[in-house]
């Protein structure tokens, strides 16, 4: 059903627009309702194009709010597109889409790069570009990619795809040692496929000529090991929303209902290992006061809060949800220069719940939302993997 | 995969009252959402009985023996309609965000059209109770907001008792420029600010005086709680009362939530964009719920079913030429007609449309039963709309019948689960 383009089934009730976090904080947004479903049924007939469909940030609080299963993303995305095609691309946000491209380049010199991206110079010309004066996120010194190639992974029957995708890949990718180390330990052993950005960065700026590219491209890939029966395991909600949401729903490419129901978020994956009796390890006692923030991303995924779940099953470890909205970063908007005040706008409700817990770290799958959140409360924050990885006690040798 | 004792599938007002009843008797319960609700645009006011055969209610209480043996009050018996409001109300009590009302007594709450509607239960901040001794009566307008004409609301309430006092109509401007409509919500969020508050006392403060009632759009904020309502009427030194509104209704949304951070405070799994679809019945029992939104199935293991969907505007029960179904689990709808006779061409008819009382029939126990009155299945209960015999649009019911009955059958569920 979410496959098809549901329009008559919008009976205008404005649900997604109350509780659009964007329509919150700006008025220049005309609301989901507007740019998706209602300005849809013009664009049917005529060229119609709505300007603030930029605003949109894709963060799916509409598709999640919708009681009538109205595909108000889908539309949004749509618009976007159309406006981009007919109004030309910025270099601004061609930077931002292409982020996985300058990672690779600046990866092997990742200290050089550091120092680089934050220099007078080149923030000048970033400015100059319309890319917000907030720091970047750093490059790791060594990639995931790397330091997964040099383990060495003992051999098991189960297998586990695991999608890094940019952040974890060149970024944080610590996340993803951790998933692997948890993995290993179960006997599990960890399949890095050969893939590229998952295009989320692309869907959410309308670049959809280039987000459908890195599907088909990914899809191939991923087809291969859906097919063998392999679990295809995600650490960030929007890649993973992305392999299970926007593949099906914006190209219908090849292979992607293969790849959807193969699927899984790390937490979900953890959790059912958990039940399952599984997971190869005992808990030690974990100390400390923990904030769950739920990315919008993982909430559209219908999953619950398994790495909610799972942290509550760790003994000692208090971990309360700050439920408190989406944190505004969505990604590459927070970066841009004319969306950074609506990003931290938008962010304000939960910054300010975070500083009144009195936690003493934050816990979300997120890494944009990781960054936002550090950056807006000076709260330490980290991937629920993390931390569970903490809380176990096993004997692995990589 | 995970077991819950109770499983609440629908996050309408009757949904969220039943994870919260189940899961206040300390049961593991998970509550499946798909979609918000039209709780979050509604006016989020309790309205338990406000006609009967076209006659206003003074007393809910004394007019439901007036209801027919199928309707879902006379199913469920007075007792348990007054337990589920108390219950209702100690909930908002406890979160900071008391209603006001008796199950003895209807409230003549003023809307934004300038007529009178007999609702139960309301927020404080919508009670009119006084207004009849208003020094005068103050309706603010609000410079581009849409739905709401002062003029129309004076014109209204001076013909109907007892407010035909001295009107007078002050509009603000604040500042809500550029982009798209001003609704409700986005002058309560202004409102949220002190900024707006400011502004707000400072436009206002000049035609208003001890002994005045100020009547506005609901705007005074958009969380569950009366601080601005409260700082508002003491900066102003008057009495303030928030009109019943269509959507984006802003009192709705604060409803909702409220009831989101009582169930997280109680720890009820609240799993969003859950899609359910079908059910794993056997006999009369149901083993567990299958959810698919996107990617694959997903089942959900418990002892009891509370079954919240909504009626046809919810998705709970679909219509389709020649047939009524109710999608997850196939239970038998009641139609009471033939479908040709469902609606009559008076779409405003005083003895209202054969399918507004379109539901699933039930036991005293809520569980769905079919036409010859046997249980279908015995661990599921129904709440809300999807329950046959009563038309909220003609007897203004919406809300009590989902508080009441989400109460009721999250109460069934526990003495029905094994060691309860």
């Amino acid at each position: 059903m979410l496959k098809h383009k549901c329009l008559d089934q919008c009976i205008a009730c404005t649900a997604c627009t109350v509780q659009c976090p964007v329509t919150a904080a700006a008025r220049e947004f005309a609301g989901p309702k507007m740019v998706g479903p209602a300005l849809e049924r013009f664009r049917l007939f005529d060229q119609d194009i709505e300007i603030s469909a930029d605003y949109c940030t894709n963060c799916k609080n509409c598709d999640i709010t919708c009681p009538s299963s109205v595909p108000v993303s889908l539309f949004s995305t749509l618009a976007k597109a159309q406006y981009r095609r007919q109004n030309g691309k910025s270099l601004r946000d061609w930077i931002l889409v292409n982020g996985e491209m300058f990672a690779r380049l600046a990866s092997p010199v990742a200290s050089f790069a550091n120092i680089t991206m934050n220099n007078a110079v080149v923030r000048t010309m970033l400015r100059a570009v319309g890319i917000a004066d907030r720091p970047l996120p750093k490059y790791a010194e060594k990639n995931f990619y790397r330091q997964f190639a040099e383990l060495k992974q003992q051999r098991f029957p189960d297998k586990v795809v695991f999608f890094p995708g940019c952040y974890i890949g060149y970024n944080d990718p610590r996340v993803g040692m951790d998933l692997v180390a948890i993995l290993q330990a179960s006997r599990y052993e960890v399949i890095v496929p050969d893939v590229v950005c998952c295009g989320t960065p692309a869907v959410a700026n309308g670049y959809l000529e280039l987000a459908e590219e890195k599907a088909r491209r990914n899809l191939r890939e991923l087809r291969r090991w859906a097919r063998e029966g392999w679990p295809i395991v995600t650490c960030c909600t929007s890649c993973g929303l992305t392999l299970r949401q926007e593949y099906c729903e914006l190209f219908r490419a090849n292979g992607a209902d293969e790849v959807a129901s193969q699927h899984y978020d790390a937490g979900e994956f953890l959790l059912e290992m958990l039940e399952q009796g599984r997971l190869n390890s005992e808990f030690i006692p974990l100390a400390g006061k923990y904030l769950y923030h739920a990315p919008c991303h993982l909430r559209a995924q219908g999953i619950g809060l398994p790495s909610l779940e799972l942290l509550q099953s760790i003994p000692g470890c208090e971990v309360n949800v700050a439920d408190a909205g989406c944190c505004g970063i969505a990604g590459s908007y927070g970066f841009k220069k004319d969306k950074y005040d609506i990003a931290m706008k938008i962010g304000e409700r939960l910054f300010t719940k975070i500083k009144d817990s009195q936690a003493d770290m934050v816990v979300t799958e997120c890494g944009t939302c990781r960054i936002q959140i550090e950056y807006a409360t000076g709260v330490k924050a980290v991937h629920p993997v993390s931390l569970f990885k903490q809380a176990l006690r096993f004997d692995w040798v990589g | 995969m995970r077991e819950s004792d109770v499983i609440v599938i629908g996050g309408g007002l009757a949904g969220l009252m039943a994870a919260a009843t189940a899961a206040r008797q300390g049961k593991k319960v998970t509550l499946l959402t798909k979609g918000a609700g039209t709780l979050t645009v509604g006016s989020g006011v309790i309205d338990v009985l406000g006609y009967v055969n076209a006659t206003a209610v003074i007393s809910p209480y004394q007019s439901i023996t007036a209801l027919s043996a199928d309707h879902p009050y006379t199913i469920m018996g007075r007792e348990t309609v007054e337990q589920g409001l108390e219950s209702f109300l100690a909930i908002c009590r406890e979160e900071g965000y008391p209603f006001t009302g008796s199950l003895h007594q209807n409230i003549w709450l003023p809307t934004v059209a300038g007529t009178l509607k007999p609702s139960c239960l309301a927020p404080e901040s919508m009670n009119p109770l006084g207004m009849e001794c208003a020094a005068k009566v103050v309706v603010v307008g609000f410079q581009g907001l849409k739905d709401f004409y002062p003029r129309l609301v004076v014109k209204g309430l001076k013909h109907s008792a007892p407010y035909r006092s001295n009107y007078h109509i002050v509009g603000i401007d604040l500042q809500l420029t550029g982009g798209r409509d001003v609704t409700f919500l986005d002058i309560a969020r202004r409102l949220d600010t002190a900024e707006g508050r400011g502004s707000l006392v400072k436009c206002l403060s000049a035609h208003v005086g001890s002994g005045d009632w100020v009547l506005l759009p609901p705007v005074l904020g958009t969380e569950p709680d009366y601080n601005i309502w409260k700082q508002l009427e003491q900066e102003l030194g008057c009495r303030l009362v928030e009109l019943v509104a269509p959507p984006p209704a802003v009192t709705g949304s604060r409803l909702h939530k409220l009831f989101v951070r009582h169930l997280r405070r109680l720890g009820v799994n609240i799993v969003e964009n859950a899609f359910v679809r079908s059910a794993d019945c056997s006999k009369h029992h149901c083993r567990a719920v299958i959810s698919q939104g996107l990617g694959r199935e997903r089942e959900y293991f418990a002892d009891a079913f509370i079954l919240a969907t909504g009626g046809f505007l919810g998705g709970g029960i679909i219509a389709e030429p020649g047939r009524v179904y109710e999608p997850i689990m196939g239970l038998p709808v009641e139609t009471y007609a033939a479908w040709k006779m469902w609606s009559k061409h008076d779409l405003f008819a005083c003895t209202g449309q054969m399918f507004g009382r379109t539901g699933i029939r039930v036991n005293r126990q809520l569980n769905p039963i079919d036409s010859r009155g046997e249980i279908v299945l015995q661990n599921v209960y129904l709440a809300g709309k999807m329950l046959a015999g009563y038309d909220y649009c003609l007897e203004k019911s919406g809300n009590g019948v989902a508080v009441v009955s989400g109460y009721q059958a999250a109460i069934m569920a526990l003495a029905g689960v094994k060691g309860c």
